[in-house]
């Protein structure tokens, strides 16, 4: 029963994975995982000192968890389906003798919850490094999708002959779009480790270090269901080996309430049928209580504050405003969206065009695993507004398609020096072509037609970049120069205020004959050549008229 | 006759016959359904080309993902009547490909193509834009290219049907029949980078051959080309016609472009390729059936 229920949580774990991507329906809340994660909740509201909207639902799972008890661990989390199913895979038949240091590690998880919140309330998010459901999404999106993907490919591949035989027209053309992604071999070893882990103790993760499982611990002794072990109990011992949480007390009769995660092996173990888990009100005596040490509580303090001041005070702290990433459209103004950024990777998942990659140290530790634009490889799509409305904290703010546009997320730089036009005088014109804005003209210049960047129509989504064919870097860059980052309120009024405009229009292309792919015969030509002789005279000087 | 031909060997180009009169051209007004169905009557039915049994590449231009009113991708309905006139003509399966700039769903999804023909059995509109659906071929007569990498359907024989859009365009000053023609091969970014691209752009049509052409002049980008925005003018007009440059030439004279009327010869890559011999390009020349309905 429970394996069946785990399942079809990491199923619908899964399905809603795979649904956060491009044309995501606006009811469907694809982040609901971690939307329902009060760890992450906690510290995406402490550390960004507010009130977050979709953090709230994670209310429900401390509801459930105040009534029924710690249930999620065993029944709900993915994270713990994930382990259990691979602990089965690879683990079953080995010899696992336990752990003599059992009673000092189980600590540690409620010294990393104590850390965790202590970084919080010192402004530095650091939960996503160990809270499960987001490792989970992060190793699903660095790893499982790719793979996930390139096994797909590679099967229509092999299929391919096949099918094209057949005359299936559209299935011999299919082909998946291969996201690629930094830091997939990271995310991987960090997942790995967690596994290998289970090879000492079954659920090593879960018993002695996940900080979510320490969370809904100590709120659990209040719940209604409690093992209880009948007169028929001959201390055989079985439930006590077979727990694995390592919940049963020497005494097989005892139960650690705050690790026992209602998983019932040890009734189903249990040779005398004497383990039951009847409802109760009591509040289950001397073992309800946590094992915490008030020394282990303040070197956690300490280790908090310690992180957070090492994490908070660094130059990269200092230059947060003056920071070399392109943050997402929609992302909050970059101090705050660094404390808000619960790192999941949702929203590199659902990027249409594989833009959104991780950083890794670009802005330092408190930056590590945000999303960052990475132009050079793939641009923003003016239709695609995704990132936003999977982002569980709302880091990137779920706005409409015509909002984001107006997003501003950086301004393309043309660098002369190496552009074909300018420095090699080259017919190109492929950031113009592709700019969906407008905001690239060619301009007479000296005589010569030259690409120019409009600023104030450019939103910065980077299509120009990808597409200059200069090798190695591109000769037009986006900058984080001019983007418009906002907490709350529109970014269409911002643009306007800021005089800019994102609205397709006609543009104002200055076209020269002799340098288009029209040829104008010697004699028509005359003297009202587009292009001019003299050098054009300097405009007057800005704010004259 | 030509049609039997497949879309790479040279075919000729007999002037069809139209009551007893041979045209080079249809040029048709109106909307774009009626007259789509139009031209294709009067250049003597679509069975004239369409064989039963065929398998037919249609080649629309929809690289961008624009909706049909920037007028940077062809009508949806123009394509999806000249689909189903294949199909009634007794086409096996009607192909319409392209290699789109943008990501392929959003293409798709937005020029309307797809929704245009998704009622139309043996019709598949596909976005091609990964190389193994790409296959190589030698440019024997090749003044810059030696060879390139186009739709593999091409090489295998398919007979094809281009349906470009008129538009224009900042490096090659319009993009119609013989400008859309880049949109079958793998690597367009050279043609900008490596390449004199009204060079490359002749080089290409002297071994892609449409057997007709249906240039979507419904309205025409003639300014801010090719990917938009500019300025849309409505001219309601579809140009069909076996010659490429012919077809070409004329879509050159409907509209000025960026405020300044040209003629066929003035656009270079246009003339290169008529001077090659593939066509021609004096539309005062052409014998033309012109029609409104």
């Amino acid at each position: 029963m429970r394996t069946i229920i785990q399942a079809v949580s990491l199923l619908l774990f899964s399905v809603f994975f795979v649904f956060a991507t491009y044309k995501l329906p606006n009811w469907l809340p694809a982040d609901i995982y971690l939307r329902l994660d009060p760890l992450l909740g906690i510290n995406a509201v402490i550390a960004a000192r507010e009130i977050i909207g979709r953090a709230l639902w994670a209310l429900a799972t401390v509801g459930a968890t105040l009534v029924i008890g710690r249930f999620f661990c065993a029944y709900v989390c993915p994270m713990g389906a994930s382990l259990d199913f691979l602990d089965f895979l690879f683990f079953r038949k080995k010899k696992r003798s336990g752990l003599k240091a059992e009673v000092s590690l189980r600590k540690t998880k409620y010294f990393l919850l104590v850390v965790f919140i202590v970084a919080a309330l010192t402004g530095l998010s650091l939960a996503f490094l160990m809270d499960p459901m987001s490792l989970l999404t992060r190793f699903y999106t660095f790893f499982i999708y790719p793979l996930a993907t390139t096994l797909i490919n590679l099967i229509l591949d092999l299929l391919r002959p096949l099918v094209e035989a057949l005359g299936w027209v559209t299935l011999s053309h299919l082909h998946y779009f291969q996201s690629v992604y930094y830091m997939s071999a990271i995310t991987l070893l960090i997942f790995g480790g967690i596994i290998v882990l289970n090879r000492l103790v079954p659920r090593f993760w879960c018993r002695y270090l996940c900080p979510l499982g320490a969370f809904l611990s100590l709120i659990s002794p209040l719940g209604l269901f409690k093992r209880r072990v009948s007169e028929d109990c001959n201390e055989c011992l079985k439930c006590q080996k077979a727990c694995p949480m390592g919940a049963v007390t020497e005494d097989p009769r005892g139960t650690r309430l705050p690790e026992c995660t209602q998983c019932r092996t040890c009734a189903k173990v249990c040779p005398q049928d004497a383990i039951t888990f009847p409802a109760s009100l009591s509040m289950g005596g001397e073992y309800s209580k946590v094992d915490f040490s008030r020394r282990g509580f303040l070197y956690s303090l300490a280790g908090g504050l310690g992180v957070g001041f090492l994490a908070m005070k660094t130059p990269f702290a200092l230059q947060q405003s003056k920071h070399q990433l392109i943050r997402p459209p929609g992302a909050i103004p970059e101090t705050e969206f660094l404390r808000t950024c619960i790192r999941c990777g949702e929203c590199m998942k659902s990027c249409l065009t594989n833009t959104l990659q991780p950083s890794l140290w670009e802005s330092g530790f408190s930056g590590l695993w945000t999303p960052k634009m990475e132009p050079r490889l793939a641009p923003c799509d003016q239709n695609c507004n995704v990132c936003g409305k999977v982002c569980p904290t709302q880091a990137i703010r779920s706005i409409s398609l015509e909002e984001k546009t107006h997003a501003k997320v950086g301004t393309a730089v043309l660098r002369k020096e190496m552009c074909l036009v300018w420095a090699e005088n080259k017919i190109c014109l492929i950031c113009d072509e592709i700019c969906p804005y407008n905001a690239i003209v060619f301009r007479p210049v000296e005589g010569y037609r030259r690409p120019v960047v409009i600023a104030s129509k450019c939103n910065g989504c980077g299509f120009c970049e990808q597409r200059c064919p200069v090798k190695g870097e591109s000769a037009i860059v986006v900058t984080p120069n001019g983007e418009i980052r906002l907490k709350k309120g529109s970014y269409i009024k911002e643009a306007k205020k800021l005089e800019l405009e994102f609205k397709p229009d006609p543009g104002d292309d200055k076209f020269i004959l002799e340098e288009s792919g029209f040829k104008v015969e010697e004699s028509k030509k005359g003297g009202r050549s587009l292009t001019p002789k003299e050098k054009p005279q300097p405009k007057k000087p800005k704010g004259f008229l | 006759m030509a049609t039997a031909g497949t879309a790479l060997s040279l075919v000729g180009r007999p002037p069809f016959s139209l009551a007893k009169e041979e045209y080079d051209l249809a040029v048709i007004s109106g909307e774009p359904v009626a007259a789509t169905e139009k031209a294709l009557e009067a250049i003597g039915g679509i069975s004239r080309f369409v064989k039963k049994g065929q398998r037919v590449v249609l080649k629309p231009n929809m690289s961008f993902a624009r909706t049909p009113d920037f007028s940077a991708t062809t009508h949806p309905l123009v394509v999806a009547t000249v689909a189903q006139a294949c199909m009634e003509a007794g086409a096996h399966q009607v192909l319409v490909l392209d290699h789109t700039l943008q990501r392929a769903e959003l293409c798709l999804e937005r020029a309307g193509i797809r929704e245009a023909c998704k009622n139309i059995s043996g019709v598949h509109v596909l976005a091609l834009q990964e190389r193994k659906f790409f296959g190589e071929i030698k440019i024997p007569q090749g003044k810059v290219l030696e060879r390139v990498e186009v739709f593999r359907e091409i090489l295998d024989g398919h007979m094809l049907i281009n349906i470009p859009v008129a538009k224009s365009h900042s490096a090659t000053g319009v993009s119609l029949g013989l400008k859309g023609l880049m949109g079958m091969i793998w690597d367009r970014e050279s043609f900008h980078s490596q390449y004199n691209i009204n060079q490359a752009i002749a080089d290409l049509a002297t071994v892609i051959k449409p057997q007709l052409t249906i240039l979507d002049a419904t309205r025409a980008l003639a300014s801010g080309g090719p990917g938009g925005p500019g300025e849309v003018k409505k001219t309601n007009l579809i140009i069909a016609g076996i010659d490429p440059i012919a077809v070409d030439s004329y879509g050159v004279s409907i509209v000025p472009w960026y405020g300044q009327s040209f003629k066929g010869r003035q656009v270079e890559h246009i003339l290169i390729a008529h001077q090659r011999g593939l066509g021609k390009i004096d539309i005062d020349q052409l014998k033309i059936f012109k029609e409104k309905v």
